[in-house]
């Protein structure tokens, strides 16, 4: 076991991806920037569910609505290339079904989840073993699942689909999402425990 | 220090983010977080890469994502101690209490099955919040627009089925 933990150090360094300094940089920043805006909280997720809280939808739209330009025009200059996933009707209708049934109940997603755990929520932890046996699951009946899934349709983007006004749409896009960030009302259920330990 | 950052610096941090790891001088790749767990199970339960085709597929993301989630978790841990002052061991949350029940059983059974399911769901549609919201979206992807849509409108019914409507009283 040992040796495959290391390997994924390997792994990573001989990937074209970033070296494992830079790559496990950019999970330190991910890890400042979902505990510093609370994000990974269970009130702020599973509240995002009850609509008693709208901090995540908010931060969500607008990050997508800015990196959407931005990532646009990076790709022309030729500083980075798009890479999107498959449309699978079955994985995705059905798979996202059971995920946000699962994201609501459990108040985490797959990246908030560890952040959690770093800040003490013994609950997580549980959740954390059941999602280890989901991945075993999964590895395990991949066939299985494979035919839910269903065949890939292609990997269409708004860029590719309205080709000769990619620039016009990815703007609409992008800035139809920070709108709507701004417009979702901002609602917050704050959690009493966390206050409290400020206070004292 | 601030305490916490308003959703907007959370916000337009993440897309700066995202673009670096996108971008050629960072990682030249979406970000991703739920890739990790099948490899991780992989490592966990000593699966031959050989005899489970899925193991092989995720060989790649799933170091970088392994790697990622290290730092992840170092961040995380030193901002909650020191920042948001918000480490402690816990077992309930809060608003668990305030709009469930007051069951520690409860709540540890249900996280089992969520993190279960959460990762059968990620790994069925092919990404999770990250790979999807953020780094799919992002790409202006129908793939994500699709899963994006389907999970906003599964988590507010959830929500509203199975957690009760006012606070409950202690």
């Amino acid at each position: 076991m040992i040796d495959r933990i290391l390997g994924m150090f390997t792994t990573v360094s001989q990937e074209p991806h970033g070296s494992v300094w830079i790559v496990f940089l950019i999970g330190v920043a991910f890890g400042v920037i979902v505990q510093y805006s609370r994000v990974d909280k269970f009130e702020k997720i599973a509240g995002f569910a009850m609509l008693r809280d709208t901090v995540v939808p908010k931060m969500l739209f607008l990050a997508i609505g800015i990196a959407s330009i931005a990532l646009y025009f990076m790709v022309e200059a030729g500083y980075a290339s798009f890479h999107p996933k498959p449309v699978m009707l079955g994985g995705l209708i059905i798979g996202g079904i059971i995920f946000g049934a699962a994201m609501a109940i459990f108040g985490k997603c797959p990246g908030t989840g560890p952040i959690s755990i770093a800040e003490g929520r013994i609950d997580v932890m549980v959740g954390a073993v059941g999602g280890i046996f989901g991945g075993l699951v999964f590895t395990v009946y991949f066939d299985t699942f494979k035919k839910i899934i269903g065949e890939s349709l292609g990997k269409p983007t708004l860029v590719s689909l309205f080709q000769g006004h990619e620039t016009l749409v990815v703007l609409i896009f992008g800035i139809g999402l920070i709108i709507i960030s701004i417009m979702i009302p901002l609602r917050e259920e704050l959690d009493n425990e966390d206050l409290k330990q400020l206070e004292s | 220090m601030p305490r916490r950052i308003s959703w907007w610096v959370g916000g337009i941090l993440m897309a700066l983010l995202l673009l670096f790891t996108f971008s050629t001088l960072g990682a030249g790749r979406p970000f991703g977080a739920s890739t990790y767990v099948p490899y991780f199970a992989g490592i966990l339960f000593d699966l031959d890469p050989q005899k489970y085709p899925y193991l092989q597929e995720v060989h790649n993301a799933g170091a970088w994502e392994g790697v990622m989630l290290l730092g992840a978790l170092v961040g995380g841990f030193f901002t909650s101690v020191f920042i948001t002052k918000s480490f402690r061991f816990s077992i309930m949350p809060t608003g668990w209490k305030k709009y469930k029940n007051n069951s520690v059983m409860s709540r540890l059974v249900w996280s089992f099955i969520s993190g279960f399911l959460l990762i059968i769901g990620a790994r069925m549609a092919g990404g999770c919040t990250s790979g999807h919201f953020l780094s799919g979206m992002g790409q202006t992807a129908i793939s994500s627009m699709i899963f994006g849509g389907v999970v906003l409108i599964t988590l507010v019914v959830t929500g509203k089925l199975f957690y009760s409507k006012e606070a409950l009283d202690d």
